[in-house]
């Protein structure tokens, strides 16, 4: 595993995509130091602003307030990156495979547009989670990004497939012109969620304010939450799901798209 | 994603019969558009003037454009994303929640009426002002606007344009969408375009304190930006080309008086239609224009080193 702490938080943002795990793994310890990253305009050395401890591996460790450090983990197919402390923009972006894990805060564009592969956000993460890029028609299109405080705007828009988990309350826009996959919300969110979606199921476990433009479907206890609550079991986040605790208000929208997509929200017993 | 459907207003006063306020209060802030373009003036297809056009006015208070407008409908504040996507809906002919419209300071009789005037109408235009959008939503506000004109077209001719305002705003858009591609929140820093709003914006940039230097052009950043971004401006060098004292000059470690462009100064300013207009100078100023001052600026640089000496032994990149 190859352990980089950063010296100091640098004064503009660093663009690191070469801190990941296909670049590092048959790299020597100085072959790292050497690799390139870019403070404003200009390419620097890693050991410039790291230090660089350990041996060559699928793993790789980032210590020290990293907040300032994007695109951590571009594009990544394979391996494990543990950041301790902070995470900068655009961490994991277009990644394919392997995990990421924060163990303090992520910014903005987490997971945007990746495709597999899984990323757990410790405290909050800012907006754009999983999304696709301005201009881009999808988000992301596999995988799982797990976000432990709360989240900014537009949570998963124009995702395709996979699933976010955000246990803290997010901001407006959740689900924006989502397209496929799941977003479960377990602090709830602010205005306009699912606002233009297509497709895609978006499950609250708090009340959110509904467009005008979402109509109710049903109230019950679908059998694919059932499979979902399971699989999230797996993953340490548990779903309510049996008619004893609730049941699930459907509400299916956006109509103004028109959309087929669906938001539950969890009306619990009592 | 729609895309702006647009037009000039040339084409507004020549063809449009329902006209769209919103967000906007035109009587007060560009008070010449009713008489020269809009509203009174005759057209070729509107050959009696303003008794062929009907205006419709969406703001959160009564301003003095009410007045001018046929229909004045008044929304609660902050829910202008709302009753633009119900009116995608109802423009399409699906059903919405008539409970939750209820909230939003509109009936649903009123956004029938108001989907109904839309699609007979021959030419439609809706113009949209800051109060849509700067509030909450911001870039989705303008965008539910541009995509209900979008949609308009199905059925019959729709455009939008922003009403802006604040010196030649249009002009920056217009140049950079030239120039990259993008119209705003381009970052060059890798020698390519990359256009991320939120990430490159100035707003972003100077509140989370991204930038160590900053240039001001034909802006007042100190008087319209949020405090922390105020406080970052003041910190970093700061320079500002500017023909007068401005709030923004008051906090920088530079400025640089101009000639006021337009005035004493040639140039090009881009109409809210994005129409270049030359500008002929009234006035003699014994001050450089800003294309004089960031010329010379550029050839002062060119002369020096980089300024980062870059590291000696590059790793190749991979």
């Amino acid at each position: 595993m190859i352990t980089l702490t950063l010296k100091e938080r640098t004064a503009v943002p660093l663009e690191a995509e070469s801190l990941s795990p296909d670049v590092t793994a048959n790299l020597s310890c100085d072959a790292v130091r050497a690799l390139p990253v870019l403070l404003g305009k200009h390419p620097y050395r890693v050991d410039e602003f790291f230090d660089v401890e350990g041996e060559a591996g699928d793993e790789l460790a980032i210590r020290g307030d990293a907040g300032n450090v994007k695109w951590i983990g571009r594009g990544m197919t394979r391996g494990k990156i543990a950041v301790e402390g902070n995470a900068g923009m655009h961490l994991g972006a277009y990644m394919k495979g392997g995990t990421i894990e924060v163990s303090a805060n992520a910014s903005d564009w987490v997971g945007a547009e990746m495709s597999g592969g899984s990323i757990h956000i410790h405290g909050n993460a800012g907006g754009q989670i999983g999304a696709g890029y301005r201009g881009s028609p999808k988000g992301m299109t596999g995988g799982t990004v797990i976000v432990d405080g709360a989240a900014g705007l537009e949570v998963g828009m124009r995702m395709r497939r996979g699933i976010i988990v955000v246990r803290g309350p997010v901001r407006d826009f959740a689900g924006l012109q989502m397209k496929g996959g799941s977003i479960f919300l377990l602090g709830g969110a602010e205005l306009r969620t699912g606002a233009w979606m297509i497709r895609g199921t978006i499950v609250t476990l708090k009340e959110v304010p509904l467009l005008p433009t979402f109509a109710h479907d049903y109230d019950g206890n679908p059998v694919f939450m059932r499979l979902m609550a399971r699989h999230l079991q797996a993953l340490g986040i548990s779903i309510p799901c049996e008619p004893h605790e609730g049941t699930y208000q459907c509400h299916s929208g956006d109509s103004a798209v028109p959309g087929r997509g669906e938001i539950l929200v969890w009306r619990p017993v009592g | 994603m729609g895309g702006k459907v647009t037009c000039t207003l040339g084409e507004i006063k020549n063809r449009a019969d329902f006209i769209v306020y919103w967000g906007g209060n035109p009587a007060e802030c560009h008070p010449r558009h009713f008489t020269k373009y809009t509203l009174t003036q005759k057209g070729k297809f509107v050959p009696n003037g303003r008794k062929d056009r009907t205006m419709v006015l969406v703001d959160i208070r009564e301003t003095p454009s009410a007045r001018a407008a046929d229909i004045f409908l008044q929304i609660k504040p902050g829910k202008d994303f709302e009753i633009l996507t119900t009116l995608r809906a109802l423009v399409k002919g699906h059903r919405v929640n008539e409970a939750s419209v209820a909230e939003t300071g509109l009936s649903i009789e009123q956004l029938r009426d108001l989907a109904d005037r839309m699609k007979q109408a021959r030419f439609g235009v809706i113009f949209f002002g800051m109060g849509l959008s700067m509030t909450r939503g911001k870039h989705m506000n303008s965008a539910a606007v541009l995509m209900l004109a979008a949609e308009l077209n199905a059925f019959t001719k729709f455009v939008t344009m922003p009403m802006r305002g604040h010196g030649n705003v249009t002009g920056s858009d217009m140049v950079m969408r030239w120039s990259t591609g993008y119209p705003f929140g381009v970052s060059l820093c890798r020698g390519y375009p990359r256009f991320n709003p939120g990430e490159f914006s100035t707003v972003d940039l100077l509140v989370r304190g991204d930038v160590d230097a900053a240039l001001v052009l034909g802006a007042d950043p100190g008087a319209t930006m949020p405090q922390p971004g105020i406080d970052h401006l003041a910190r970093i060098p700061t320079i500002v080309l500017d023909p007068k004292v401005t709030h923004t000059s008051r906090l920088a470690r530079v400025h640089i008086t101009t000639a006021a462009t337009g005035i004493s100064a040639p140039g090009t300013v881009y109409r809210m239609d994005e129409i270049p207009l030359p500008l002929r100078p009234a006035l003699v100023s014994p001050y450089p224009t800003d294309e004089e001052v960031i010329r010379r600026i550029r050839e002062a640089v060119a002369k020096k080193p980089a300024w980062a000496q870059r590291p000696a032994a590059m790793a190749p990149t991979n």
